[in-house]
């Protein structure tokens, strides 16, 4: 049976979190996300078969945890190497998580990680909220929301054989 | 022995965690050098005896695919062991380059996945390039 594509969303983000980060999520409600205090967020845009842009927020315990564990310890105090950390697992969720929504050949183009702006979960104008996942871990919590161009990214969101939407 | 090994990745973070990587995958290492795309890619080759090149496929200025096919070109450099490190999926764009006789890591990967994979590229056997760090599996991922 296909799967949504918040579940492609919350596979990638797990599966990343765990090898690139050693941290262990476990996937928790959405509802209320909208008060969990964020330390950093960072945008993903891309282009090609689709476009779109993915949007990872994380609090200051994980932003800290991903730093050290993927940097090492003395990068974990840095905000830079904090930031530059999750725009590279921000990079590749999005890498993983757009073949496992539109197929293996669909080709994007990824823009480098950017802030994701002061609303960084709210649809801008010409975009649908595709999939959204809320992960809870020891160090703290992870939000991820997939956002596509309701004109350019209508490959994305039109339901591909054997794709399912969320 | 050791290995001399050259990272080719545009994200400085990403070559950082790559190096991290190879650090605990058990290879012995010579010295490392970095370039942020082909040209410089290139550059690093034009400088350094290298073993083992680790290349990104998606990069501005020159990408992966294009260093690589300059690469094979090479006199020099046709037969130097290739690793491509992405998140790159399209069946088409993989056997595209695995026509140029290199191997590929998906981004996430672990120690033991990278250290398994120099070996199958470079044809070593781990005894010959151990650094006898042991990395037990399941131990480390990045």
């Amino acid at each position: 049976m296909p799967q949504s594509a918040t579940t492609s969303l919350f596979q990638a983000a797990t599966s990343t979190f765990e090898s690139l980060a050693l941290l262990f999520p476990a996937r928790c409600g959405v509802e209320g996300a909208g008060f969990v205090p964020l330390a950093a967020t960072v945008s993903v845009a891309f282009r090609g078969a689709g476009e779109g842009r993915l949007v990872v927020g994380v609090t200051a315990g994980v932003l800290t945890a991903l730093a050290e564990n993927m940097l090492g310890a003395a990068a974990a105090p840095h905000a830079e190497l904090q930031r530059d950390a999750l725009g590279e697992l921000a990079n590749i969720v999005t890498g993983n998580v757009l073949p496992m929504i539109n197929g293996a050949e669909a080709v994007y183009r990824l823009d480098p990680p950017s802030p994701a702006g002061a609303e960084p979960f709210r649809a801008l104008d010409g975009e649908t909220q595709l999939a959204s996942t809320r992960l809870q871990m020891d160090e703290g919590e992870a939000l991820l929301a997939l956002f596509v161009s309701d004109v350019v990214g209508a490959a994305v969101t039109a339901p591909l054989p054997g794709v399912a939407r969320a | 022995m050791t290995l001399n090994v050259l990272i080719v990745d545009d994200s400085a973070v990403m070559r950082a965690m790559i190096r991290r990587t190879l650090s605990l995958s058990g290879i012995a290492l010579g010295d490392v050098y970095e370039a942020g795309n082909g040209v410089e890619a290139l550059e690093r080759l034009g400088e350094h005896w290298v073993d083992l090149a680790l290349l990104d496929v998606n990069m501005p200025v020159m990408d992966g695919e294009e260093l690589l096919t300059r690469i094979r070109a090479s006199e020099e450099w046709r037969a130097l062991a290739v690793i491509i490190v992405s998140t790159e999926s399209s069946d088409t764009r993989l056997a595209r380059l695995r026509a140029h006789g290199v191997e590929i890591v998906h981004k996430p990967f672990t120690p033991e996945q990278l250290r398994n994979t120099i070996l199958q590229v470079t044809g070593l056997t781990h005894a010959a390039v151990s650094n006898d760090v042991s990395v037990p599996s399941g131990d480390f991922d990045f």
